[in-house]
């Protein structure tokens, strides 16, 4: 199918929303002038307000015709004198694949790149164009699998996908807008009917009658209904556009492979998921890590940062590379699935182009720790910006983890707080075990149903976990207070703590063996606190 | 006119003799109502001398030994010695020794002080080490509460796992104090059950348990649960185990109640249809045999009872389950009745129906 018939398939397909809003309307209107001529009363104004309340969301879908602009992604904008070899690479991958090469490039810290066009006319005129381009990208993939991305994207402009593509986005947003207000308008509409029947429930509970199962199943439906009558032409609507937006990204891979080779385009493939996950990840354990301790890592590695857990994880990565995922796309996304993109790009005869551009695709950049640094200042909220940097990864590791230990407030220190009146302090914790008082102080910790009724021993064995870890915490809380703990800072693994005393020693008899005896004795069905006393500092090591 | 009063009044006559019989029927009922069949039932069963519902022990399957209710009740008390000396008077009679060490161990479960005590005092008694395995286990089962896996909370399994883990040494320990006692391995299977132990590691237990006592009836109870289909097994492997297990055991070794069990476990039906086929019959005979022959004071013999009694009725013998019930009234916490929520009631609703068919029986004959 041709580009112009694509588009007025759209085109048709759009009108048919509006038709089918009128036709409602003309429904609503027809039942109203029924029920005014032939009925009276108070049913006559009930029909009345129904057909208003229905009309307004159909009414609304209609007249909001535009599509919610995208706004730009926070990034740095890079010129042609700042960064040519990427200028010239874009460019001549546009040229490849047919295009006109963008106006503008965008650095943004997503694992995403893409190519907009701000269409013009409804799409009948061409617009600015820009590519975005996240920097985790260009450190994870080499530049071969870049240019197989960027080939993909302008794939797209080469089948005029983007330009008509406004016409399909419009409608797809504006049905769906519809459904959604309906829907909303039915959840308020439960909502407010169950806090009606909660109520009253409440008072049949008052008055010692059983309470009435709460029921909201049909509140609602008219709404329900609507959004029913929507939804079905959507799917009608998706199942027209959706196999050409497949049938386009197809198109776009075989583009790919067709300029950058199709090696490096089943390989970019299999890469972008695995950085998508390890990015999320990298962003969660080590990039924020010192957020808690107000730290920042030194400026570039916030984003620098990733390329280290890569190389580190690379064995992992490896493994999670040959596995492609296998979830079924959601039923409106307009990409197939990764894995059957990776087979069709495999299964093209070899073109005997590997081993092309092996070297990382943020060698491109002119001055990679520079633009590291610039990402910072452009993506990151002004208030992390005005925190301090450490030192290194280790430093922002034991400031963060030393942090995280003095403001921590375990239900023990709760506990012993309400329980003795006083702060709650490890050498006020001891004192109250020695006194053979544990057990009562674990009466005042936060106890589940079953917890709550135990007695004797099988209480004990309830709170026994919590009170053990909550006490290793106050313990190792003392050590940090003092600077006496370290951690271990790796890419590979989870910080592992290092108390005082740790040496080669094997994991059987090192500080760390000992602290869990210790721990174990203290909180025990008799408790005794001389092991762990011994190991801590003299400070609080007697009563 | 007169006439029309005459037929009027001539019909009135009976009516009004209906509604007055009708208020004295009513006024009579009210003031002392006719007994229904469950009352009758239940005064029969008094009249013969059986309990009520809220008189039946629902601790025990039976009454204790008096040197044993006394021993148990001064370790209640924090004094362990009683209770150890009734364990060395047992010495090797395997049967009873695990039912003290269980009955001890419930104690220790709840509260250990004494136990502690006991250990303290006598360092590495075998006895002891048992009791204290046992009792780690039933903290384990006390953990995890007796709801089904769906109403047991994750902090409930995390607790149930740790303890029976913990358990396993204390066993191990108990085990190489007293090498000959097989006590240490019954506790084993409830652990096997809490751990779901592979069939094959069952099996290697097993070996070693029944190399030490070959026809232990708590042994065969708790592995006749392990091989349940609830637990790690299906109803052809607990019918298998629980016939092989009768047919081997001598007369007088109550092993003739596995059958039974394994079939009441898997019984889902609502008729009695099941409980009828010539097989269940001729198991039923078998325990009467086996309950006849058995030692009178075996500490579990009662439970065999229990089931006999259940299984007599279901048969329509009720004769001789009444005999049963005659036995054993006074304490229900046995099979079938231990798992209701309501065990003496359902035991007495049972036991009274027996009653009361028995006179009915009696009447028409006589």
């Amino acid at each position: 199918m041709g580009a112009t018939l694509r588009a007025l398939r759209a085109l048709v397909l759009l009108l048919g929303f509006y038709l089918l809003s009128l036709v409602l309307l003309a429904a609503l209107a027809g039942l109203d002038v029924l029920v005014f001529s032939w009925g009276h009363g108070p049913l006559t104004l009930k029909v009345g307000i129904i057909t208003v309340l229905l009309g307004i969301p159909v009414v609304r879908g209609m007249l909001m015709l535009r599509t919610p602009k995208g706004e730009e992604p926070p990034g740095i904008p890079v010129t042609d004198a700042e960064e040519p070899r990427l200028w010239a690479l874009v460019r001549e991958l546009a040229a490849a694949a047919g295009t006109r090469a963008p106006d503008r490039i965008l650095l943004t810290g997503e694992v995403n790149a893409s190519v907009s066009e701000n269409p013009r006319l409804l799409g009948l005129l061409p617009g600015r164009r820009r590519l975005t381009l996240g920097v985790p990208l260009l450190i994870g993939l080499t530049e071969a699998q870049l240019r197989s991305v960027l080939a993909h994207e302008f794939g797209h402009f080469t089948g005029g996908d983007t330009r008509l593509s406004a016409l399909v986005v419009r409608g797809r947003v504006q049905i769906g807008r519809v459904i959604g207000q309906f829907h909303a308008a039915a959840d308020e509409k439960v909502a407010a009917d169950r806090a009606r029947q909660e109520r009253a429930s409440a008072k049949r509970v008052a008055k010692g009658k059983k309470a009435k199962q709460i029921d909201t199943t049909g509140v609602g439906a008219t709404y329900r209904t609507m959004a029913r009558i929507y939804t079905a032409y959507g799917r009608l609507y998706l199942r027209a556009s959706l196999s050409t937006a497949r049938g386009q990204e197809y198109a776009a891979d075989l583009a790919a492979a067709r300029i950058a080779g199709r090696d490096a385009t089943a390989s970019a493939l299999r890469e972008i998921p695995v950085l998508s996950t390890s990015h999320d990840f990298y962003v969660d354990s080590y990039a924020t890590l010192g957020l808690q301790a107000r730290l920042l890592p030194p400026r570039g590695e916030f984003f620098g940062g990733f390329g280290r857990l890569l190389t580190a994880r690379e064995p992992e990565l490896a493994g999670l590379r040959s596995e492609l995922p296998e979830e079924p796309a959601g039923a409106y996304d307009s990409h197939p699935p990764i894995a059957d993109r990776v087979r069709r790009i495999e299964a093209l005869p070899a073109d005997g182009r590997t081993g092309e551009a092996t070297g990382a695709a943020l060698a491109l950049l002119s001055d990679p720790a520079r633009t590291l640094g610039a990402l910072e200042d452009s993506v990151l909220l002004d208030e992390l910006l005005t925190y301090p940097r450490a030192a290194g990864w280790q430093e922002l590791l034991d400031a963060s983890m030393a942090a995280g230990l003095s403001s921590a407030r375990t239900p023990l220190h709760h506990a012993l707080a309400t329980y003795t009146g006083k702060p709650a302090t490890l050498s006020t914790l001891l004192d109250v075990i020695d006194d053979g008082r544990l057990w009562r102080l674990a009466e005042q910790l936060p106890l589940t149903e079953e917890a709550a009724a135990a007695k004797g021993r099988v209480f004990r064995e309830f709170v026994r976990p919590a009170l053990h870890r909550s006490l290793r915490t106050m313990v190792l809380a003392e050590f940090s207070s003092r600077s006496l703990l370290h951690w271990e800072f790796s890419w590979t693994r989870p910080a592992s703590v290092r108390l005082p005393g740790w040496g080669s020693e094997t994991d059987d008899d090192g500080p760390e063996t000992a602290l869990e005896g210790a721990l174990e004795a203290a909180v025990a069905d008799h408790p005794d606190t001389e092991r762990l006393r011994a190991l801590l500092p003299p400070a609080i090591q007697t009563a | 006119m007169t006439v029309l009063f005459w037929i009027l009044g001539i019909l009135a006559v009976p009516t009004a003799i209906f509604v007055l019989w009708l208020a004295w029927v009513f006024l009579k009922e009210l003031f002392s109502p006719t007994p229904d069949d469950d009352t009758k039932a239940a005064q029969a069963a008094a009249e013969l001398g059986l309990l009520p519902a809220e008189r039946q022990n629902t601790e025990l399957a039976a009454p204790l030994p008096k040197e044993w209710a006394t021993a148990l009740a001064a370790v209640r008390g924090g004094d362990w010695v009683p209770g150890a000396e009734v364990l060395t008077a047992i010495g090797r009679d395997w049967d009873r020794r695990s039912a003290f060490t269980a009955l001890l161990a419930e104690i220790a479960a709840e509260e250990d002080t004494w136990l502690l005590a006991w250990e303290a005092a006598r360092r590495d008694d075998p006895d002891a080490a048992g009791v204290r395995a046992r009792s780690t286990v039933y903290l384990a089962w006390e953990i995890r509460g007796g709801k089904r896996a769906q109403y047991t909370t994750r902090e409930q399994f995390d607790g149930f796992h740790r303890t029976l883990t913990a358990a396993r040494e204390e066993i191990a320990k108990a085990a190489a104090l007293n090498p000959d006692d097989p006590t240490p391995f019954v506790a084993e299977i409830w652990v096997a059950l809490g751990l779901g132990y592979p069939n094959a590691e069952m099996d290697k237990l097993w070996a070693e348990l029944t190399s030490r006592a070959p026809h232990h009836y708590e042994a065969h109870y708790a592995a006749l649960q392990y091989w349940c289909a609830k637990w790690r097994g299906s109803q052809r492997l607990a019918v298998e185990f629980a016939e092989r297990a009768a047919a081997d055991a001598p007369l007088g070794s109550l092993l003739t109640a596995l059958p039974l069990i394994a079939h009441f476990e898997h019984d889902e039906s609502d008729t009695t249809a099941a409980d009828n086929t010539p097989e269940m019959v001729a198991r039923v005979d078998a325990a009467l045999r086996d309950a006849a022959a058995a030692d009178p004071s075996h500490p579990r013999l009662p439970e065999l009872r229990h089931l006999l009694a259940f299984y007599l009725h279901l048969q329509d013998r009720n004769e001789a389950a009444l005999e049963q019930f005659k036995l054993v009234d006074g304490h229900v916490n046995a099979l079938p009745w231990r798992y209701r929520n309501d065990p003496a009631g359902y035991f007495c609703q049972v036991r009274d129906t027996v009653v009361q068919a028995v006179a009915e029986a009696t009447a028409a004959n006589g």
